[in-house]
């Protein structure tokens, strides 16, 4: 179970192409074959994702992601001519790898022969979802930096996010911060020396003047 | 070699009743899972799909559960309320020692 993967490297040692890591990642499926189990809402119920944690996390982020993109649709904003929805590429890939359990993260009992431990997929999927949950931003890159799986050892959190209008970025990115450490603290027994965040993307609303002179 | 404990059935009845937990998984890595089901055809045996995985060694009895957790409570609370169910029910059912009970918290939320 426990895994050595370097903090910044992303899970695997041995070289397989981008299909493969992500069906070794996601219990045999890929992103794609997920998308389309949450457009048939789940039927029939397939055990080998439904049974999967890291299908089931991957599951969740592409959930949010679909209703941020129907919240931009309600905004007009995919009617903008010059749109790149290359942020949406970007965020569906870190859903993949994120997904995967990656290391182990020790958590404290007394008895000598527990063992008990907290994935670092799942850790990484209760922080997107700390951030999804907070209007007007999305998650996208979250690397876990430092030897989570040595007790006591200071890690750091970096984010990449992409932000929505209407914010104000600094304060977005403390209230950010505020929830992220909150679920740290709720979840791990990491020693948290910072979490970085980077606005990566900007999603800003489309120029009215301009609009009017396409008319 | 190992040997596998019979009583893993009523250990994945036991974890999914421990308050906190809202998901059992299988705790084997997929490719021992396939392994087993592909020689238990061959030797056609019932295939058996425990979720929590139990096995006796040298050392004594090695559990491992995977599990899925609320976001209401804390993984620390849950895998050690999980740990202590199931090394409860080993001392019951006659198993005195415990080489290791692995509780791993896959997902939260």
């Amino acid at each position: 179970m426990t895994e050595l993967t370097p903090a910044n490297r992303r899970f695997l040692a041995f070289d397989l192409d981008d299909t493969e890591r992500e069906q070794f990642g996601l219990n045999g499926h890929t992103i794609e074959q997920l998308s389309d189990y949450l457009d048939r809402d789940r039927m029939p119920a397939d055990p080998s994702i439904d049974d999967s944690p890291e299908c089931e996390i991957a599951l969740r982020g592409l959930e949010r992601l679909r209703r941020a993109q129907r919240l931009l649709l309600k905004l007009d904003l995919e009617r903008e001519s010059r749109r790149d929805d290359s942020w949406v590429s970007a965020i569906l890939d870190n859903i993949t790898l994120e997904a995967h359990a990656g290391r182990d993260i020790p958590l404290t009992h007394p008895v000598p022969t527990a063992r008990l431990v907290v994935t670092e997929g799942a850790v990484r999927g209760i922080l997107r979802e700390s951030g999804d949950r907070m209007q007007n931003v999305l998650v996208g890159r979250c690397v876990l930096v430092g030897d989570v799986n040595v007790p006591g050892t200071p890690i750091v959190i970096e984010v990449d996010v992409t932000v929505f209008p209407g914010e104000n970025i600094p304060l977005l990115a403390d209230q950010l911060r505020q929830a992220m450490y909150a679920a740290l603290g709720k979840y791990t027994e990491l020693v948290v020396a910072a979490i970085d965040i980077t606005v990566s993307d900007l999603q800003a609303l489309p120029d009215a003047s301009a609009q009017e002179k396409e008319h | 070699m190992t040997t596998v404990i019979p009583s893993t059935d009523q250990l994945d009845a036991l974890v999914r009743q421990v308050p906190g937990v809202d998901a059992l998984y299988p705790a084997r890595s997929i490719v021992a899972t396939v392994l087993s089901t592909a020689l238990d055809a061959v030797a056609h045996h019932a295939p058996a799909a425990p979720l929590v995985h139990t096995v006796a060694q040298s050392d004594g009895v090695r559990v491992t559960a995977k599990i899925g957790i609320g976001a209401a409570e804390s993984s620390a609370d849950v895998s050690g309320r999980v740990h202590d169910a199931i090394a409860e029910h080993l001392r019951q059912v006659g198993n005195p020692t415990v080489a290791q009970i692995a509780v791993i918290v896959a997902r939260i939320g």
